[in-house]
């Protein structure tokens, strides 16, 4: 419970609009002021990791009133090429690590190299 | 004079001057002629141009070189002399009393203008793209003594004269169209080097500079041309369009791929070394290097040890920390007696690693620290300094009538010594003989014998050849450090020893002169051996330790199979070469451009490598390493900084410290007393030394063996071996 007030700083009570693949809820209620109507409350397990990236993007639209209509009623076509959704990684083991293109200036002996 | 027939009579005037030490008793009278007005005082038989030098004016030049012969081709150096109906070449042009020069007249200004507009008509636009961009002499004498408009009009698009690039080898670089005829690096090829390769073709426009047919630049100096070429029709190949020279930075230091020690200037760009140039020392390289100085370092970016390996349970060395390599090391050698622990030097260490290897096996009670170059140690062996030192020095040479080779190819081992024989043998009639397997020294020289049959017979005194010795004015004698390495070294030093007292002695040379010379091969070696090294592995081969550090040892003397199958070995070196293949620890130290340090050549001559690049990855300085070690295995060194371990250098030896300095040897008289006591007896077997053909010269230790330019070279040398157009 401490979590939940916590992501999203006050107590909100509104319709269960739906859930995705990834455990998070989506919310509305319309009593409360347009950008302020639509909220995600953030799958518990994820903690105080929370994060806007772990919002897939057919929800995204949604909470962002790109469209009306959530994809709980109105799934998203799947297309063969789409990938499944994955959330920012910075600052997780699994970052992005940019790497030099450029030849080594050194060319270090590996002792498999034998001499 | 005669030796050199294509520029005998253009020498003339030039060599009588060089050769002015052997030859006048007195110096000649000077004249006087006139610069610009002010009064210069010159030997006669000066030119014109070196007059203007002494007064203080540069004439602009393109073939004059100061250290090969006038060719008075370029007509650059064009001045006006007063009463002479039209401009002379300078270069070419002997002083005579009260000549006046005018070489800022309108005459030489026209004249220089007119020169420099007929070599830009045929000279291609393209300094852009031109490796030589920045330090083109061309471009610099353009600028300065040049037109500032240009007459040169193709209206028709017929295009500049164009001409075919000559393939002659993986290291110099030829683009011919940009070449102005200036034929320094023929000269140089026929003057210095001694390989009769480059030439012309053609006469006026259709000259061409080449080397007739396709075939290689056979030399061991060749990259020297490349310094001498005025524009940039001969590069380097390996530098090619990978730097400008106002980009990188110039660090002044030693080679050590020779004992000769050759002067360098490192330049580097983005911590890494881009070319090395000579640098001038008039007793040692003057302005030459040999193509190995030059061209190996891009072996110093290949197979260098970055990091410490440890072997572990399986036998294969696995990469580790600073921490465990020095906790395992220093174990290991606090762990066994010290007498069972050994040091085993190679040849590119410097004297500060040397000497920090040396107090530490000391300190731990152990006695036996080796050279893998070996010297025989029987007689005065390597306690009297004269007996291991080229005593007469490189620059001595050009003062001595007879040089006697013993057992070495100085072609090969010391090239830059070669070439200051040739240049006594051209200039001042050096005679040059050889006891060894004849080898092609670009010079003819007498072939006395080639065993030490004919050794023991000069040394008695009953072979023609002793008796030139004895009437020569001021002879050498310079034994190759391979022939003292064979196993009957000790008695073939001594017979040395006494061929060049005897000679010393009854040639009425004087007490300053020295005979005796030893060409040593390798950069650390008079270091390790004035700092008290053995030399040669057989303590260790004796009573073989439990502990073995090798210090960059990489000659491969000594194999897992001379020693215990217990015995841990620590190698500590920069490359990975022969050592790493039995060691069980590696610590990587750094090589010699990445170093402050002090290294003593062939001549007792101690100098200094100056710090260019910073060392890969986590490579360290070699003293330091073992500073380190020494103060985790409980016996610190007394030194924690440079300054510190070169005081202790100059407590050992005050020589190792005294850097530029060759210090004289004494002693050759009980030196050769104590060789009377050598025992053993020369074996009758003909003295080969190691390298006797150009293919043997490029890769000789860990660094040029890395290189792949050296490996090209090797290649090539062995193609053109093929080539059916080759002489002999």
């Amino acid at each position: 419970m401490k979590i939940l007030f916590y992501s999203i700083d006050e107590i909100k009570e509104g319709r269960l609009v739906g859930e995705d693949d990834y455990g998070n809820k989506y919310y509305e209620n319309n009593y409360y002021f347009f950008s302020s109507n639509r909220w995600v409350r953030y799958n518990p397990n994820v903690n105080m990791e929370y994060d806007g990236s772990q919002v897939p993007p057919e929800w995204h639209r949604w909470l962002h009133y790109i469209t009306d209509e959530p994809p709980s009623t109105h799934p998203p076509e799947l297309k063969k090429w789409m990938q499944p959704h994955k959330p920012n990684m910075s600052g997780t083991d699994k970052k992005y690590v940019p790497y030099s293109t450029t030849k080594p200036k050194v060319d270090v002996w590996q002792p498999s190299q034998g001499k | 004079m005669l030796r050199l027939w294509p520029t005998c009579r253009a020498l003339r005037a030039q060599s009588l001057i060089r050769s002015s030490s052997r030859c006048y008793a007195t110096e000649p009278e000077k004249i006087e002629v006139f610069v610009d007005g002010n009064p210069v005082y010159v030997e006669p038989g000066t030119t014109v141009l070196q007059a203007c030098a002494d007064g203080g004016v540069q004439i602009p030049r393109f073939c004059y070189h100061e250290r090969l012969s006038i060719a008075g081709n370029c007509r650059m150096c064009l001045v006006e002399i007063e009463k002479s109906p039209k401009p002379q070449a300078s270069c070419a042009m002997p002083v005579m009393k009260g000549m006046r020069i005018k070489t800022d007249s309108e005459v030489s200004r026209k004249a220089r203008e007119g020169v420099m507009e007929f070599l830009l008509a045929n000279h291609p636009l393209d300094c852009p793209i031109c490796d030589q961009g920045g330090e083109c002499d061309l471009q610099d004498q353009s600028m300065v003594f040049g037109s500032d408009r240009s007459r040169f009009t193709d209206i028709h698009f017929a295009g500049k004269r164009a001409v075919e690039d000559k393939n002659i080898g993986p290291l110099v670089k030829t683009i011919m169209t940009r070449c102005i005829h200036c034929t320094r690096c023929i000269r140089f090829a026929n003057e210095v080097a001694g390989v009769e390769e480059l030439g012309t073709t053609g006469r006026g426009n259709e000259m061409q500079v080449g080397t007739y047919v396709e075939k290689l630049f056979r030399s061991e100096l060749s990259g020297n041309v490349i310094d001498l070429c005025p524009v940039g029709a001969l590069t380097s190949k390996p530098y090619a369009f990978t730097a400008r020279p106002w980009e990188t930075r110039k660090t002044e230091s030693i080679d050590v791929m020779d004992a000769l020690g050759s002067n360098i200037v490192v330049s580097t760009r983005t911590n890494e070394v881009m070319r090395i140039l000579p640098r001038m020392n008039e007793d040692i390289n003057e302005e030459w290097i040999s193509d190995k100085t030059r061209f190996a370092y891009d072996g110093l970016k290949r197979q260098r040890l970055a990091f410490p390996y440890i072997k572990d349970a399986s036998g294969t060395l696995q990469q580790t920390s600073w921490e465990k390599a020095l906790m395992t090391a220093a174990e290991k050698i606090s762990s066994v007696e010290g007498s069972q622990i050994a040091g085993l030097a190679g040849g590119l260490v410097d004297a500060e690693a040397l000497i920090s290897l040396k107090d530490l096996l000391n300190k731990l009670g152990s006695e036996s620290l080796c050279t893998e170059e070996i010297f025989p140690m029987d007689g005065a062996g390597t306690d009297l300094r004269s007996n291991y030192l080229l005593n007469t020095k490189i620059a001595g040479i050009e003062e001595a009538d007879l040089v006697l080779f013993i057992g070495t190819n100085p072609r090969f081992e010391a090239p830059l010594l070669n070439a200051r024989v040739r240049k006594s043998w051209i200039h001042n009639e050096l005679d040059v003989a050889l006891i060894g397997t004849p080898v092609d020294l670009t010079y003819d020289y007498e072939h006395v014998g080639e065993s030490t049959d004919v050794l023991k017979k000069i040394a008695q005194g009953n072979h023609p050849f002793a008796k030139r010795l004895n009437s020569a004015k001021k002879p050498m004698v310079v034994v190759g450090s391979s022939a003292l390495q064979r196993k009957d070294g000790g008695a073939i030093l001594a017979a040395v020893s006494t061929i060049a007292n005897t000679a010393r002695v009854n040639s009425g040379c004087g007490d300053s002169w020295k005979v005796l010379n030893v060409l040593h091969r390798v950069a650390s070696q008079v270091a390790a051996l004035d700092l008290g090294y053995k030399a040669g592995v057989d303590v260790i081969r004796q009573n073989p330790p439990k502990v073995l550090f090798l210090l960059g040892a990489d000659a491969g003397v000594i194999t897992r199979q001379d020693l215990p199958k217990d015995c841990f070995v620590i190698y500590q070196g920069h490359h990975g070469d022969e050592g790493v293949n039995m060691a069980d620890l590696v610590l990587p130290g750094v090589a010699y451009t990445e170093k402050n340090a002090t290294y003593v050549n062939t001549e007792g001559r101690a100098q200094q490598t100056r710090l260019a690049v910073s060392p890969p990855g986590q490579a360290k300085e070699d003293w330091k390493i073992i500073r380190a070690l020494s103060e985790i295995a409980g016996k610190k060194l007394p030194y924690d900084n440079i300054a510190e371990v070169r005081h202790r250098l100059s407590q050992v030896s005050p020589n190792l410290t005294r850097y530029g300095d060759a210090e004289d040897a004494n002693y050759f008289k009980q030196a050769q007393q104590l060789a009377g006591l050598v025992k053993g007896q020369m074996e009758p077997t003909p003295m080969t030394p190691p390298m006797l053909e150009l293919k043997d010269f490029y890769m000789t230790d860990s660094i040029s063996r890395a290189s792949q330019t050296m490996a090209k070279c090797v290649q090539a040398v062995q193609e053109s071996e093929k080539n059916p157009y080759l002489e002999d």
